[in-house]
């Protein structure tokens, strides 16, 4: 055993300098030395015996990746790199989370101000946040995709049918992980859809025992609080991302252990041939797919970066108030299609058929054993498969705020344009651009281009929940022709071409009132009188929101995602 | 793998540039969402204040106008909290308000105090749910802010009217002679007196304060050697001077008493004003 003090003596201090670089560089990359690397980064053959399978073989970091991939699955079909992209959003979740983590604390009486403290006293910290939320949002569409793919390719079939399992709890954890994500913030929005889901929890199948004390051990209390607060905050950080690990490897396990699934083309049916790569097909880990994927991995962040700083904000909505129900309360996207189909069946069969639909995913390679993963021999699979996207794509829809439940007409017009919360296309108007007065659906407003455009969308907004009937001469507008319908009760109900409960003959306006020196009154007042009796005023209403100069709706109406 | 290897350092050469515009307008950004925050605090205090103050408290927070649920207007039973000697402070932010209660910390805390802990042996409820009140303590904190920015340079560099009442009932009568009894009537709404006392006519009963309809004979039996006259002059100057006993729920609660001490300096501005409600309560 020389010594380095033995090395300069006998070759001098440069080479021996050299020497220990090379050795250092050798030990971190599990085997290869500088000249390897260099190698490698230039796409020259490698030496024998060759190198760039050591770090496979030694090093921590690669064991549990292959040393070469088949090149017929190294472009983009068939793989999509959905379920690398999959990986690479846990991994950026749990970056960004960790970063958001250092400024929050699960409390009620903390977590709201948290956020506001995250958005004006972080450095970066809405680029943070944004980048998390979006990030949460990309994840489940990349889980979902790539479920979707490995459908389509028929990569589910033996022998892998044990990964598509572990796949789909995969998926159900990401889900668990977005959504329990969403209550931390505890904002309206959150709490809302939080108390939903519980009480979805609450109406499963199941003897009201279990169902109660699932409900407290959910949401540690009789009601949504403190205790809940910090539990989903445990799920969020702590358990369902220990659980995703965990079944990341066992999935990754399987996936290496049977080799990618070539395309169904490739393989005579029935056959296997995954494992089975001639050499002269091989595509190296080192260095081929390695650049490939720090490449999309670069491409990624960009997206993310630059989606989180222009296009895409996280919404916070006012604290929680476990005592004022939001107008309408959804649920994320990824979830509406259960809230669609509450619409459709008793909460308690939806809530018990959930789950046996996932158990049926599960195990549905076990039965699915047809032997051909060819497309042409999988129509009936295949076009079940479309069926069942494109029932989930009108769910989603049902559950989506379109199609919610409508409360009064005039409570419409003004959610639309003037919301409980959230940014709108009234608030967004710039506060040097709010002029006192009262002013009329439609009023064009001279040298004021925002607040004009805001009572054309209060005009477009009444038009979807007025009706004509003989006219309102204090409001004069072209609405579409009434349909009367008579109630069993004897009352009449007004429709219009979109809605079969709208106002007749409305009128309405915009007050803009200054309450202080810098915070404006923003009321909406609707009248309308009863067509029978024009003594009696059906409606008569004022929905007031209030407007600070420095609240900075404006700002947040930039981005794409808000309803401006 | 070369063109990879160059489009993925492009990638992140751009990544990095975006990030360091995006720390370039940090610090602007920054401020502008900490006033984001502050506006949309005192925006949601101003719909709790609506909901729940303006009833005591005038809509504008003058103690002005007051109405209750049904529209109807109404006296209002609360403090001016839209006011100078609450709001304005001197250099070091001390108000005459605190000084007047002895309040030690600062003007953001005295208004949440009573906000949040009430004041007992006045209408004044406790708000905070810590308290045993109904609101939340982030609500709490709306509400503050939004009381607080009522302070700005207008309301704080009007002059502050005062007057020297003078000892005695008659000293007034000297100076006012033409007491209004009309007049009295209105103002006897207008300064939300009827919110408590009912009118003495008896269309609205008396709900805080005692009922007055006798206090032109009742008013010289409470404190020896005051007629009528100077005991209801000393009662809306200083309702502490001497506490009633009969509340229309129960016996009267105080010192301090349920009667609001500022009818003195509201009527500094006019102090006809007190020369015309002495007049009609006292039936000359
Ligand atoms: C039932 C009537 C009533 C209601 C409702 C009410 N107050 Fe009061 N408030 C009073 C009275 C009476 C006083 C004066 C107490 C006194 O004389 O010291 C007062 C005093 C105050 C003061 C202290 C003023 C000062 O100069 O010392 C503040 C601040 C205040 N109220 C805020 C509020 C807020 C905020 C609300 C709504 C959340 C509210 N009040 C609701 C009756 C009311
Ligand atoms: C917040 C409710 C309230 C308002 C507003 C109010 N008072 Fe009173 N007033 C009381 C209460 C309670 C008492 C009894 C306790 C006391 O003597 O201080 C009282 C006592 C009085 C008394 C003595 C009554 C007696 O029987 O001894 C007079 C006189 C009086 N008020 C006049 C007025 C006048 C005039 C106004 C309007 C300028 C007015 N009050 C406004 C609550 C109110
Ligand atoms: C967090 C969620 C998931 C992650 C991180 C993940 C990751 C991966 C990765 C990296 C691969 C390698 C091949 C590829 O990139 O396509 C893979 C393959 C596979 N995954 Fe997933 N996956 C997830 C969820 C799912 C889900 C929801 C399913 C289906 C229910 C699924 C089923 C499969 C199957 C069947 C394969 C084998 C594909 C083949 O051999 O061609 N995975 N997964």
């Amino acid at each position: 055993m020389t010594t380095f003090v033995d090395q300069v003596r006998e070759m001098g201090l440069k080479q021996a300098a050299i020497a220990k670089a090379d050795e250092a560089v050798e030990r971190i990359t599990a085997g290869m030395n500088i000249s390897d690397v260099r190698g490698a980064l230039r796409g020259d053959e490698p030496r024998r015996p060759n190198p760039r399978l050591r770090p496979h073989a030694d090093g921590f970091w690669l064991h549990i990746r292959p040393s070469f991939y088949h090149t017929e699955i190294t472009h983009i079909y068939p793989t999509f790199r959905l379920g690398w992209l999959s990986t690479f959003m846990f991994v950026w979740e749990t970056i960004t989370g960790i970063i958001l983590m250092i400024f929050y604390t699960p409390s009620p009486f903390i977590a709201y101000n948290n956020m506001w403290n995250i958005l004006a006293n972080v450095p970066l910290g809405q680029l943070m946040r944004n980048m998390h939320r979006l990030g949460a949002e990309v994840m489940v569409l990349a889980v979902a995709l790539h479920m979707l793919r490995t459908f389509i390719t028929g990569s589910y079939k033996k022998p892998r049918q044990f990964t598509w399992a572990t796949g789909m709890i995969l998926l159900v954890l990401t889900l668990l992980l977005s959504f329990s994500g969403y209550l931390l913030p505890w904002d309206q929005l959150a709490y809302w859809a939080l108390t939903v889901f519980l009480s979805g929890a609450e109406a499963a199948p199941a003897p009201a025992v279990v169902n109660e004390n699932v409900l407290l051990i959910l949401q540690g209390a009789p009601s949504l609080g403190a205790g809940g607060l910090l539990r989903w905050y445990l799920f969020h950080v702590l358990l369902m991302p220990l659980l995703l690990a965990v079944f990341f490897f066992v999935h990754y396990y399987k996936v290496v252990l049977h080799g990618f699934s070539l395309p169904p083309g490739r393989e005579e049916i029935g056959e296997d041939t995954a494992k089975r790569v001639p050499r002269n097909e091989r595509t190296y880990f080192i260095p081929d797919i390695l650049t490939s994927e720090l490449m999309w991995s670069a491409l990624a962040t960009l997206f993310l970066v630059a989606g989180a700083l222009w296009f895409w904000d996280a919404p916070l909505e006012h604290h929680a108030d476990p005592i004022v129900t939001p107008l309408h309360v959804v649920a994320p996207w990824y979830l509406s299609w259960s809230q669609g189909w509450l619409k459709l069946a008793d909460k308690t069969i939806v809530v018990g058929f959930i789950p046996l639909l996932m158990i049926a995913f599960i195990v549905m390679p076990y039965f699915e054993v047809g032997k051909s993963r060819r497309y042409a021999d999988r129509r009936v699979g295949l076009s079940v498969a479309f069926l069942f996207m494109a029932v989930m794509l009108v769910s989603n829809w049902m559950g989506s705020p379109e199609f919610r439940v409508a409360s009064s007409a005039e409570q419409e017009v003004s959610q639309e344009i003037l919301p409980q919360e959230g940014p709108s296309i009234l608030l967004g108007v710039p506060y040097e651009y709010m002029s006192l007065g009262t002013y009329l659906p439609g009023e064009e407003i001279e040298n004021n281009p925002h607040l004009t455009e805001a009572l054309e969308e209060f005009q477009a907004a009444m038009f979807r929940h007025s009706c004509y009937l003989v006219g309102n001469p204090r409001l004069p507008r072209e609405w579409d022709e009434c349909t009367v319908q008579t109630l069993a009760s004897g009352d009449k109900r007004y429709g219009n071409f979109f809605k079969d409960s709208v106002m007749p003959d409305p009128y309405a306006e915009l007050q803009i009132e200054q309450m202080q020196p810098n915070l404006l009154r923003l009321t909406l007042h609707y009248e309308v009188t009863n067509p029978e009796n024009p003594d009696e005023l059906l409606v008569n209403t004022d929905w007031v929101s209030y407007r600070h100069a420095d609240s900075n709706y404006e700002e947040e109406c930039r981005f794409a995602n808000k309803n401006c | 793998m070369q063109v990879k290897v160059v489009i993925g350092t492009i990638t992140f050469m751009l990544t990095m540039m975006i990030m360091g515009f995006a720390a370039l307008r940090e610090p602007a950004r920054l401020e502008k969402f900490s006033h984001a925050f502050e506006g949309r605090s005192i925006e949601s205090g101003a719909r709790i204040y609506a909901g729940n103050c303006a009833t005591c408290h005038g809509v504008s927070g003058k103690g002005e106008e007051c109405y209750d649920t049904g529209g109807n207007q109404i006296g209002c039973r609360g403090l001016p909290l839209n006011y100078a000697p609450l709001l304005c402070g001197d250099n070091s932010d001390r108000t005459a308000r605190m000084n007047a209660m002895n309040w030690a910390s600062t003007k953001d805390a005295f208004i949440e105090s009573v906000v949040a802990a009430g004041r007992a042996g006045t209408a004044m409820p406790v708000w905070s749910a810590q308290f045993g009140g109904p609101m939340r303590e982030d609500e709490i904190k709306n509400t503050v802010a939004f009381i607080l920015n009522w302070e700005s340079d207008d309301l704080c560099s009007e002059p502050v009217v005062t007057f020297d009442w003078p000892a005695t009932a008659q000293g007034l009568v000297d100076e006012f002679p033409d007491g209004d009894a009309a007049n009295g009537e209105a103002l006897f709404v207008s300064y939300g007196c009827s919110g408590c006392h009912g009118v003495p006519d008896g269309s609205i009963p008396a709900a805080v304060g005692p009922d007055l309809s006798n206090i032109a004979v009742d008013g010289a039996t409470r404190v020896d050697g005051y007629s009528a006259a100077m005991y209801v002059y000393e009662s809306i100057l200083d309702p502490n001077a001497f506490i009633a006993e009969e509340c229309p729920t129960g016996p009267c609660l105080g010192p301090p008493s349920a009667m609001l001490a500022n009818f003195g300096e509201r009527m500094a501005e006019n102090p006809q004003d007190m020369a015309d409600i002495l007049a009609y309560l006292l039936g000359e």
